[in-house]
C-alpha cells in the first residue's frame, strides 16, 4: 500500500477516484447511446435539454433520485437490495486492476515542516501482477448479481431472464478464457504491464528461421492473434449482455429480464454494472490486442522531456505525460465503446438455440483451433 | 520503457479488499439512501406491490421448473472450465520452454490433453447435449 | 508495515472465512447458505493470494466461486425450496445437528490455528517475494514435467466426467428421453 501516510492516502484516493470516472462514465454512454441510436435510426435523440441534450443526464439523474424506493410483495428482501450492490462490485474491482498509464515519479518535497520521499504511483489502482487471471476470476462473479436480482425479485420474467444470462454468461466465458491462452502463449506475462511494454516498437516476428521487423507496423497483438482478437471481443459482447446477445432482456418475451422488478436509481446500478462491463472489455481489449496506453512513435521520455520544457517542474511535467498517454488509452477505448454502441443499433437479436450453439460449436472450438495454431506456429518458429 | 513496479507482494491484495469495502459502501449507500429522497406512502398500493406480470395474481413465485438443459451446460462449464485453467500455467510457460528446447516436450503434452478435451467436445456435439430444441 | 498489513490481511480473511463458513450451517434457507459458501470459496481465493499463491487464488475464483457455486446456486434457485425450508429450520433434531456442528468446525477451527501459529507468525519474514507470472511458471514446471502422468490422467478423468454427466441427463426422465 505504501511506506507512509501520504503514499497509503494517495493510493486509496486514487482507487475511489478511477471508480468514479468508471460511474461518471455511464451517463455519458447513456447519452451517446441515445443520441447515436437515434442518429442511425435518422431521429433526433434527447436534444431538448441543455446543448445537445446534455443535460438531459442530470435530469434523469434527479428523477432517479426521488423515484419511490420499495420491495414488491413475495420478494426476498436482502437478495432484492443487494443484488444491484454486487452488480457493481466486478466491474469496478476489474477496472481498477487495467494500468491506465504509465506511473506518475514525484519528487521528494516538504509538507508539513517533514521531507517527503520521492514516490512512483502506478496509474492503476492496483498492480496485482496477475492481471488476466485475477479479471477472468472477478467477472466470473457478475453472474451472482444477476441470479440475486432474478430469484430475489419473485418474479417468473426476472427468474428466466436471470436463468438465461448465467447460462449465455457461463458458455460464453469458455471461448473467451480460451482465447486468452494465444495472448499468454505470445507475450509470456500475466502482468498488463508487461504486456502494453512489449507491444511498443514496430512489427518484430520470428518466423522461417530468422526475425522479420516490418517497420511501418506497431508490434501489436492483433497482428499475432487477428482470430483471438475477434473471439475475444464477440464473448465479451455476450458477458456484457448486449445486443446481439441480450436474449436476458429480450423485452418482447421477458419485459426487461432480470431487473423487471427493479426502478430508480437500483435500476441504474444495474446500468453502471452493465456499462462498466463495457469499458472494462474495451480497456482489455485496448491492452492485449491494441498496445494499451502506448502509441506508435511516442516515447514517454521525449514526451517527458518536451513536457519539461514547458512546464519546468518535474512533478507536473510527470503528470502531464502520464495523462497524455491516459489520452491515448481512452481514445482507444472510446472507439471501441462506440463499436459496442453501434453493433447494438445494427444488428438483430439471436435465438436462444443459435445463440447457444454459436458460443458452443462455433466459438470454443475456434479458440481451441486458435490456441493450438499459435503453439506450433510459435514453435515452428522460435525452433 | 517505464518504470519497473515492485512485484506484487502478499499485502497487495489490501487495496482490493479496500476498494471492495468503498463499492459496497457506495452501492449501499446509493440503494438505502435514495429511499430516504423518494416519496413514501403509508398505504401501499396493492397493485404497486404485485409482480410486474399481466396482471392476474401469480400462482407460483420463485419454484419455476426449468429445463435440465441450464444443468447440463453448468456441468459441462466446469468441466470445460477446469480444462482450460490448465492451460494458462502452461501457455505462461511455453515460450521459455521453447527458448530452453523443450518446446516439442511441452508441445506435446499438451497436445495429448487437448485430445482429450477435443474428444469430450465431439462426444458433447454428437451426443446433442449442446442441442437447445 | 508489511509484517502488520499481512497479519491483518491474514485476520480479515479469516474472520470472512469462518464466519460465512458459520452462515451456511446457521441459515434455514438454503439459497442463503448457497451465497454464503461461495463468500467461503471467495475468501479462500483472498488467503490463497495473501500467501503469494496468486495464481492458485485465481483458479479458486474461477472455478469454484465462478463456476461450482454457480451451478449450486441455479440449481437451487430453480428447486421448490418451501418443503426444504420447514424442515430445517425446525425440530429437535436439526437443532441437535446445527449445534453439533457448530461445536465441530469450532474444535477444528481452534485447533488449526493453535498447530498453525508457528507459520502464522513466523520467526523470520517470509523471503517469498517473486512475481505471480514467475510463480506461476514454477507451477508449471512442477506440473508439466514431475507431474506429467496426474496431469494427463486428470484429463481423461475429466474427459470420463463430461461423458457421465451427458449420460446421465440421457435416462429416463431427462430431455433426450424420445431419442
Amino acid at each position: 500500500m505504501g511506506k507512509d501516510v501520504f503514499e497509503v492516502t494517495v493510493n486509496i484516493l486514487k482507487m475511489f477516484v478511477i471508480f468514479l470516472m468508471m460511474v461518471q462514465a455511464v451517463p455519458i454512454l447513456v447519452w451517446l447511446e441515445r443520441r447515436g441510436s437515434a442518429f442511425i435510426q435518422n431521429r433526433l435523440g434527447p436534444n431538448r435539454i441543455g446543448p445537445l441534450g446534455l443535460l438531459q443526464l442530470l435530469a434523469d439523474a434527479v428523477k432517479f433520485l426521488f423515484k419511490q424506493s420499495f420491495v414488491p410483495e413475495k420478494s426476498v428482501a436482502p437478495l432484492y437490495y443487494f443484488a444491484p450492490v454486487m452488480a457493481l462490485i466486478p466491474g469496478a474491482l476489474a477496472f481498477n486492476s487495467i494500468p491506465l498509464s504509465i506511473p506518475i515519479n514525484i519528487q521528494p518535497f516538504e509538507m508539513a515542516g517533514q521531507t517527503w520521499g520521492p514516490y512512483t504511483f502506478a496509474f492503476q489502482g492496483y498492480d496485482l501482477g496477475i492481471g488476466i487471471v485475477f479479471i477472468l476470476g472477478i467477472s466470473s462473479l457478475a453472474v451472482y448479481g444477476l441470479m440475486m436480482a432474478g430469484w430475489g425479485s419473485s418474479n417468473k420474467y426476472s427468474l428466466m431472464g436471470a436463468v438465461r444470462a448465467t447460462a449465455q454468461a457461463i458458455s460464453y466465458e469458455l471461448a473467451l478464457s480460451l482465447s486468452l491462452v494465444g495472448i499468454l502463449m505470445v507475450y509470456g506475462t500475466f502482468s498488463f504491464r508487461e504486456i502494453v511494454d512489449i507491444q511498443t516498437g514496430p512489427l518484430t516476428f520470428k518466423a522461417f528461421g530468422g526475425e522479420h521487423i516490418v517497420s511501418w507496423l506497431p508490434n501489436w497483438g492483433i497482428f499475432f492473434q487477428p482470430l483471438g482478437a475477434l473471439i475475444f471481443f464477440a464473448a465479451t459482447f455476450a458477458e456484457a449482455n448486449r445486443l446481439p446477445f441480450d436474449l436476458p432482456e429480450a423485452e418482447g418475451e421477458l419485459v426487461a429480464g432480470f431487473h423487471t422488478e427493479y426502478a430508480g436509481f437500483n435500476l441504474l446500478l444495474f446500468y453502471i454494472g452493465e456499462y462498466g462491463h463495457m469499458m472494462v472489455a474495451s480497456a482489455l481489449l485496448a491492452t492485449f490486442y491494441f498496445g494499451g496506453y502506448s502509441f506508435p512513435g511516442l516515447n514517454p521520455a521525449d514526451v517527458l522531456t518536451y513536457m519539461q520544457s514547458v512546464t519546468g517542474g518535474a512533478n507536473s511535467a510527470s503528470i502531464l505525460t502520464a495523462v497524455v498517454f491516459h489520452l491515448v488509452l481512452l481514445a482507444k477505448v472510446a472507439i471501441f465503446l462506440w463499436i459496442f454502441i453501434h453493433v447494438r443499433w445494427t444488428l438483430p437479436r439471436f435465438r436462444y438455440d443459435h445463440l447457444m450453439s454459436l458460443g458452443w460449436k462455433t466459438m470454443l472450438p475456434w479458440a481451441l483451433a486458435n490456441a493450438c495454431f499459435t503453439a506450433i506456429w510459435m514453435w515452428l518458429g522460435h525452433r | 520503457m517505464s518504470p519497473v513496479v515492485a512485484p506484487a507482494t502478499a499485502s497487495s491484495l489490501l487495496p482490493v479488499i479496500i476498494l471492495a469495502v468503498i463499492v459496497v459502501a457506495f452501492g449501499l449507500v446509493i440503494v438505502f439512501g435514495t429511499s430516504l429522497l423518494g416519496p413514501k406512502r403509508t398505504v401501499k398500493s396493492k397493485a404497486q406491490m404485485m409482480p410486474y406480470e399481466c396482471g392476474i395474481p401469480g400462482t407460483e413465485t420463485n419454484d419455476t421448473k426449468i429445463s435440465i438443459k441450464f444443468y447440463l451446460t453448468a456441468i459441462l462449464f466446469i468441466l470445460f472450465d477446469i480444462e482450460i485453467i490448465f492451460m494458462y500455467p502452461w501457455a505462461i510457460k511455453f515460450l521459455d520452454s521453447i527458448k530452453e528446447g523443450m518446446g516439442g516436450y511441452m508441445l506435446a503434452t499438451m497436445g495429448v490433453f487437448v485430445l482429450l478435451f477435443v474428444i469430450g467436445l465431439i462426444w458433447e456435439v454428437k451426443s446433442k447435449a449442446l442441442d437447445w430444441k | 508495515m508489511p509484517v502488520l498489513s499481512e497479519n491483518l490481511l491474514f485476520f480479515i480473511l479469516a474472520g470472512l472465512t469462518i464466519f460465512s463458513g458459520l452462515m451456511v450451517i446457521l441459515q434455514s434457507n438454503p439459497i442463503f447458505c448457497a451465497l454464503a459458501l461461495a463468500m467461503t470459496m471467495i475468501s479462500i481465493a483472498g488467503i490463497f493470494a495473501s500467501l503469494g499463491a496468486w495464481f492458485v487464488a485465481g483458479v479458486q475464483l474461477i472455478v469454484y466461486a465462478g463456476a461450482v457455486m454457480v451451478l449450486f446456486v441455479m440449481v437451487l434457485m430453480l428447486f421448490d425450496l418451501k418443503d426444504e425450508v420447514r424442515a430445517f429450520s425446525r425440530g429437535i433434531v436439526s437443532g441437535f445437528v446445527k449445534i453439533a456442528s457448530v461445536g465441530v468446525i469450532g474444535g477444528v477451527v481452534t485447533a488449526a490455528i493453535w498447530m498453525s501459529a508457528e507459520t502464522v507468525f513466523p520467526t523470520t519474514p517470509s523471503g517469498l517475494q517473486v512475481s505471480a507470472t514467475q510463480s506461476t511458471k514454477q507451477l508449471a514446471d512442477l506440473l508439466f514435467k514431475k507431474y506429467i502422468f496426474s496431469f494427463e490422467a486428470m484429463g481423461a478423468l475429466l474427459l470420463i466426467i463430461a461423458i457421465g454427466a451427458v449420460a446421465l441427463s440421457r435416462i429416463q426422465g431427462g430431455t433426450h428421453a424420445d431419442r
